[in-house]
């Protein structure tokens, strides 16, 4: 790829910045095929969490092809590499998670039709993956060269399971001094996240033993006891504010018709403003599956297998102030969110970031996930207007 | 050559040739033009996507291919109008050389595309692979610009099929398996090297695609292979292992059909090459059963190979490209 050697970093004033965005959503459309052609090739990758080295090594090849400095995957699994800034002072980070819901045997396919693409994890990150390996050329196109060096990462081990050991482990061990971060997410245009939402994500797992009595009253197989599970959850008293959640993610029990089955799990998540309530709500769960293993005389256990702090930027930070600006000059209507993702790392870690999606997306996390073509540019350019933004020190705290 | 010989110098696996820089490099320097073109009818679902990584990959990225088209046979759904979105040169095989008529079939896009293409080296790439990747390319052109003895290199692949339940591996094509093998070892043995001889992704030199003819429907990768050999020999072949190809899957009345057409063109290919007698006049109605609560039926269907000729032999094509008649 050819690069413009005389392109100098431009310090724009934000207002002149909103005033040439428009005119980078019309130039990142005469790089329409060479983008999707990385969402596409992204999608068609399988990257279940844990098992994300293919994408992170089809990471690392984009990231050869444009000349980047630092190319390496780390012992997560994370693919990062900088692209070298003028002043080289300080270091802005993008960044999106590379594993899927997916599994590795779901054989990806990707539809492409005139306007969306539709295929498993298209959204949920194959798209935001392309757009973190596609942004050197992206930048390239428009003439732009940053004077901080951007580092550009695909994460692992974000989602379920994961925990968000990917990011949490590049931030601990590659010790870049991050001037601040974007998270970049496939769904939705008009996403802004600038907190982290706390959380624990837990599995209930049941189990019944082989001399279990069936003649016990309240007897039951998997499925009835996992449903006294929910129903006695259900039941907790669940505070307005702060905004608390109980969800139910996943119910696996059972293989046929008229076979009781002996084992079942539960996934849930519990989400709420104040992590006080979570360790609260937290302990609630776990004395009921103590008792209901008393009660019933099956073997209930509970395992945590993800926690998150509640943090956050304030909304009044210059970061968040000048998004929206970004935003408002693209028309695209902020849809004001927390993140439970690796934008809670990225803040935690004592980092100012924000998430940000790039398209429209339907069936979210359904086998035909879509995502609407159009507005990937609007969404695309927002993130270049702020990453110049950024670059340009509007969003930096007086 | 022997087969064996043949098979350890010929064989490629595409992974040989990821050094894309290194392979376009090649390609100038020996100032060689590489045409890309898919022959369609009726492709929505896959042709978007092909044209996408196609162009991305192999023009913009890596300019590995000079020329892309889509050669497509009248196609009723939006597969025209979906590739031209997405930037590719579309024509309709009618408008190519009017004056020849037109002819329904996917041969007759391959044949036409000699005359619109302008490459030394026309790749073809089928329009119905849902995994579709740069190698599908790459893998069939790079032992044409890396051997200047190579004039006709296949592909051959796993050949996953998709089924509505999801996708199972299967063997070899049913067809290639159960006709084109056993009828190979039985005239033709030096081509059963060729592991997948009915695939319909392979490139070739300019100066070989004129001068052979092109049946317009099912025989044509059979009889391509038959009449490079009887010309140029075995040695003017390679094949290269493109790994995966997720395609549709294709009923058994179907391949009934294709191996009707794929008969006809090589039982008249015996006879040309004097391999067989004079073989009586062939019948060009195929016939299968339909059984319904044991009501049988009798299904015709009217399969006629036509053939075009050796583009050579077109007046057209040798003022565009000022060749001699041979």
């Amino acid at each position: 790829m050819t690069k413009k050697k005389n392109a100098k970093p431009e310090k724009l004033s934000i207002e002149q910045l909103i005033g040439v965005l428009p005119a980078y959503v019309e130039k990142l459309k005469q790089a329409r095929e060479l983008f999707l052609a990385n969402v596409v090739m992204f999608g068609e990758i399988p990257g279940p969490t844990f098992r994300e080295t293919r994408r992170s090594q089809f990471m690392l090849d984009r990231f050869h092809e444009s000349d980047l400095h630092d190319v390496f995957m780390d012992e997560s699994g994370n693919a990062s590499a900088i692209l070298p800034g003028t002043r080289r002072s300080n270091v802005i980070m993008v960044s999106a998670h590379a594993d899927t819901v997916f599994e590795e045997d779901s054989h990806p396919a990707m539809l492409v039709g005139q306007d969306s693409i539709t295929g498993p994890a298209i959204a949920d990150n194959s798209l935001g993956l392309a757009t973190v390996a596609s942004l050197p050329m992206l930048l390239d196109r428009l003439g732009i060269r940053l004077a901080d060096d951007l580092l550009l990462v695909g994460t692992t081990r974000s989602l379920g399971r994961g925990n968000l050991d990917g990011m949490k482990n590049f931030l601990s061990t590659r010790r870049v001094p991050i001037r601040m971060g974007i998270c970049v997410e496939g769904a939705d245009l008009g996403r802004l996240s600038y907190s982290g939402l706390g959380m624990v994500r837990g599995e209930i797992q049941l189990k019944i033993p082989p001399d279990y009595d069936w003649n016990r009253f309240g007897a039951s197989g998997a499925i009835g006891h996992l449903a006294r599970v929910v129903n006695s959850i259900m039941e907790i008293p669940i505070p307005r504010e702060p905004k608390t959640r109980i969800a139910f993610g996943s119910l696996r029990c059972g293989t046929s018709y008229d076979t009781i089955p002996r084992r079942g799990a539960l996934r849930f998540e519990i989400r709420s403003e104040d992590d006080a309530m979570l360790t609260e709500l937290e302990g609630k769960l776990k004395d009921m599956i103590d008792e209901f293993s008393l009660r019933h005389g099956a073997e209930f256990k509970m395992e945590i297998i993800a926690r998150g702090n509640n943090c956050c930027i304030p909304f009044s930070h210059p970061l968040v102030k000048t998004t929206r600006q970004i935003m408002d000059a693209l028309k695209v209507d902020p849809i004001v969110t927390p993140s439970s993702g690796d934008l809670s790392a990225l803040i935690d870690a004592g980092y100012p970031g924000v998430t940000l999606g790039i398209s429209r997306v339907e069936n979210s996390r359904e086998e035909n996930e879509t995502i609407s073509i159009e507005p990937i540019f609007r969404g695309l350019a927002q993130l270049v207007g702020l990453l110049c933004a950024i670059d340009s020190g509007h969003c930096d705290e007086s | 050559m022997k087969v064996e010989d043949w098979l350890e110098k010929n064989t490629f696996h595409h992974s040989e040739f990821w050094d894309l820089r290194q392979l376009v490099e090649e390609k100038e320097r020996k100032g060689l033009k590489i045409s890309l073109c898919i022959p369609t009818l009726n492709e929505e679902k896959t042709i978007g996507k092909e044209i996408i990584i196609f162009r991305s990959e192999l023009m913009e990225r890596y300019p590995l291919v000079d020329e892309f088209a889509v050669i497509d046979s009248g196609s009723t759904d939006q597969t025209r109008e979906i590739a031209a979105a997405f930037g590719a040169d579309v024509y309709l095989s009618a408008d190519i050389l009017p004056e020849t008529g037109s002819k329904r079939g996917k041969g007759e896009n391959l044949w036409k595309a000699i005359h619109q293409l302008e490459g030394d080296v026309i790749c073809y790439v089928d329009a119905d692979i849902s995994n579709i990747h740069p190698r599908f390319v790459y893998g069939l052109v790079a032992p044409l610009i890396w051997q200047d003895e190579t004039h006709y290199v296949k592909a051959f692949y796993d050949r996953p099929l998709n089924y509505s339940s999801g996708i199972r591996p299967s063997g070899g094509g049913r067809v290639t398996e159960i006709l084109v093998r056993p009828l190979f070892s039985l005239f033709f043995p030096e081509l059963t090297g060729i592991i997948q001889p009915l695939s319909g992704e392979y490139a070739v030199r300019r100066e070989v695609l004129e001068k052979i003819p092109f049946p317009i429907g099912y025989g044509v990768e059979t009889s391509h292979l038959l009449d490079v050999y009887e010309k140029w020999g075995l040695s003017a072949f390679a094949q290269t292992d493109i790994d995966q190809r997720v395609h549709r899957n294709q009923t058994t009345n179907a391949l009934g059909k294709m191996s009707f057409g794929i008969l006809q063109s090589f039982l008249s290919r015996l006879e040309k090459f004097g391999r067989l007698p004079a073989i009586p006049d062939m019948e060009t109605l195929y016939r299968q059963f339909e059984v319904e609560d044991r009501d049988y039926q009798q299904i015709t269907h009217s399969i006629v190979e036509e053939e075009r000729p050796p583009m050579i032999e077109i007046p057209a094509y040798r003022k565009k490209f000022g060749r001699e008649s041979s």
